[in-house]
């Protein structure tokens, strides 16, 4: 899911690094007003080890079937261990070192890979995860049943929402797409939801006090109810999205941006340009192909010969 | 060129020159391929100057390869500039040309994007870049957490490479069928798997406050922001000019060169 450069439009991929970056500060300045009563989540040492944890823990595959594996995400994990705030920061962070050490994801993508994984995924998912805990009551089980439900939502949302970008950036075809992406996300989403749901009855079991479980208050009908109203309406504003966006009019949006700049014109002939002035037909193409082939050979071996002797250097 | 301790050189210039760089190859038209080898060679000629040979950074490059998948579509849906259509078994295909220049063009931005920031990555290693990143008002609470993440990455991923070793001792692992089939259902090896997380992360978090408390007893409150930054690059204004002049370089060979 992690989108590398060069399938986003640069114009999407610029508005989504700065629709990022404004909620990422809106997240910082709610960490910081908290720093004082937020307890593990306000620990900034804390933060930077649970990054590193879900860099790690992305390590367990999950054995689907034969050849077939799922790993974690993390997103909703982070999210219910350190809260929506401090679990976005982390996620930014981790989605950020992801592209800097990997190389998995762009850096021009990397505004797109943190709005789609840390600010849906984390944010919206922890969100989501906590008003579906109230709704059905608040208690433990609860609140975990609630996280793996979230962590399979922020899957789905994440791979959709990714899709759609695409589709507006003219590199995929909505029609085939979206339904292609979501039904493999279906099962990663479940890998993820299991994973999720185990990893915190664990916590839950072995260290109840790390996940700050107050006894459970009883919340009023009235604020269980608006809590409810709030997922469902979160989660069928989602799947309307999903099922009725329409290639067509995603295609005739991008092109009114700007977007998928198509430039018609030429036809696709690769050998076309490539001629040696004076020589006519076939033989003159072969013997402008097999100079550049000489000059591009060339080229590799003295660069290769450079970077060895400037990497002995180093 | 010797390779600096951490976080002991200015990188704002390469970090500059990357970022830059890989935002004037994404403004690169469709079927600018001309421009792309141009950009390519840019950028295997820095590699070479840090030290990686062309073929070793293609070879680095091609993780982003398999993202080709996701182009697929377009080549066979679009209607426009059709190469080739006929019937394979039941299907009726058709192949746009079109479409196949969206798709090879995002696959070959992909691809010179990812070595240029292989390039980077190995001129400047992770703490140079994060120092550079907080120099560049990255917020104090992002470049802590990076640049934690970054010092225990090993170290907690060693902790859950032993652990899958455990795992796979105690086989979780699906392959085989009757007796050489160990390990239970689905439901059973997600379990597993959870619980090797949320047993990494007990052992994280204890791990993180050992250390807080270790910070706390010679004074420091968890920010990395303290201490000095090496000493600003002198000729970060001239670098920046010159990383400017390379990228109208790079968008006009895109507008003037031949596309195909």
């Amino acid at each position: 899911m992690h989108l590398p450069d060069g399938f986003l439009a640069p114009q999407l991929a610029l508005a989504l690094w700065l629709l990022t970056a404004a909620i990422v500060g809106i997240a910082l300045r709610r960490l910081a007003a908290s720093r004082d009563t937020a307890g593990a989540a306000g620990r900034p040492i804390l933060m930077g080890l649970v990054g590193a944890f879900i860099f790690a823990a992305q390590m367990f595959n999950f054995p689907v079937a034969a050849g077939t594996s799922g790993h974690l995400l993390g997103g909703v994990l982070a999210g219910y261990l350190l809260g929506p705030w401090a679990g976005t920061i982390v996620m930014t962070t981790v989605i950020g070192v992801q592209a800097l050490l990997f190389q998995d994801g762009g850096l021009l993508a990397l505004g797109a890979n943190i709005f789609n994984m840390g600010i849906i995924g984390t944010l919206g998912g922890t969100l989501i995860a906590r008003a579906l805990a109230l709704t059905l009551g608040d208690g433990r089980g609860a609140r975990i049943g609630a996280a793996g439900v979230a962590g399979w939502l922020s899957v789905m949302a994440g791979a959709g929402v990714t899709t759609l970008q695409l589709g507006l950036s003219g590199t995929t075809d909505i029609s085939v797409g979206l339904p292609a992406m979501l039904s493999v996300h279906l099962l990663i989403g479940v890998g993820e939801a299991l994973i999720t749901i185990a990893a915190l009855s664990f916590i839950a079991t072995t260290a109840p006090d790390l996940l700050g479980e107050e006894s459970a208050t009883q919340h009023s009908l009235l604020r269980r109810a608006t809590a409810g109203a709030g997922v469902t309406v979160a989660v069928i504003a989602l799947a309307t999205l999903f099922a009725s966006t329409d290639p067509d009019g995603l295609n005739s949006v991008a092109q009114a941006l700007g977007f998928s700049n198509f430039e018609a014109g030429t036809s696709f002939n690769l050998f076309a340009g490539y001629a040696i002035p004076g020589l006519d037909g076939t033989a003159s193409t072969v013997i402008a192909a097999l100079i550049g082939a000489a000059a591009i050979a060339g080229l590799l071996f003295g660069l290769s010969r450079l970077a060895a002797s400037r990497s002995v250097k180093r | 060129m010797s390779r600096a301790t951490p976080g002991g050189r200015d990188a704002r210039a390469a970090v500059i020159a990357a970022l830059f760089f890989i935002l004037a190859i994404a403004l690169l038209p469709m079927g600018a391929y001309v421009a792309l080898a141009f950009s390519w060679f840019v950028v295997i000629s820095a590699g070479a100057y840090v030290g990686i040979s062309p073929l070793r950074l293609a070879r680095r490059g091609a993780i982003a390869l398999p993202f080709v998948l996701a182009a697929l579509p377009v080549i066979f849906l679009r209607t426009d500039e059709l190469l080739w259509s006929g019937t394979v078994g039941p299907l009726s295909l058709s192949i746009s040309g079109a479409g196949l220049r969206i798709a090879l063009t995002a696959v070959l931005k992909a691809w010179v994007s990812v070595q240029a920031s292989i390039v980077l990555i190995t001129y400047s290693d992770a703490p140079t870049i994060v120092t550079a990143l907080r120099r560049m008002r990255l917020p104090d609470a992002i470049a802590t957490s990076a640049g934690l993440t970054i010092r225990y990455l090993e170290l907690l991923r060693d902790e859950a490479r032993r652990m899958l070793r455990a795992r796979t001792a105690r086989s979780a692992s699906p392959v085989g069928t009757g007796r050489e089939r160990i390990g239970g259902s689905i439901s059973w090896r997600a379990r597993t798997t959870g619980n090797l997380v949320g047993s990494l992360f007990l052992r994280a978090y204890s791990r993180a406050q050992r250390i807080e408390e270790a910070a706390a007893s010679r004074g420091a409150t968890g920010s990395l922001s303290i201490g000095t930054l090496p000493a600003a690059d002198p000729r970060l204004t001239m670098k920046v000019i010159g990383v400017l002049v390379l990228v109208l370089t790079l968008t006009l060979c895109g507008a003037l060169l031949p596309r195909l």
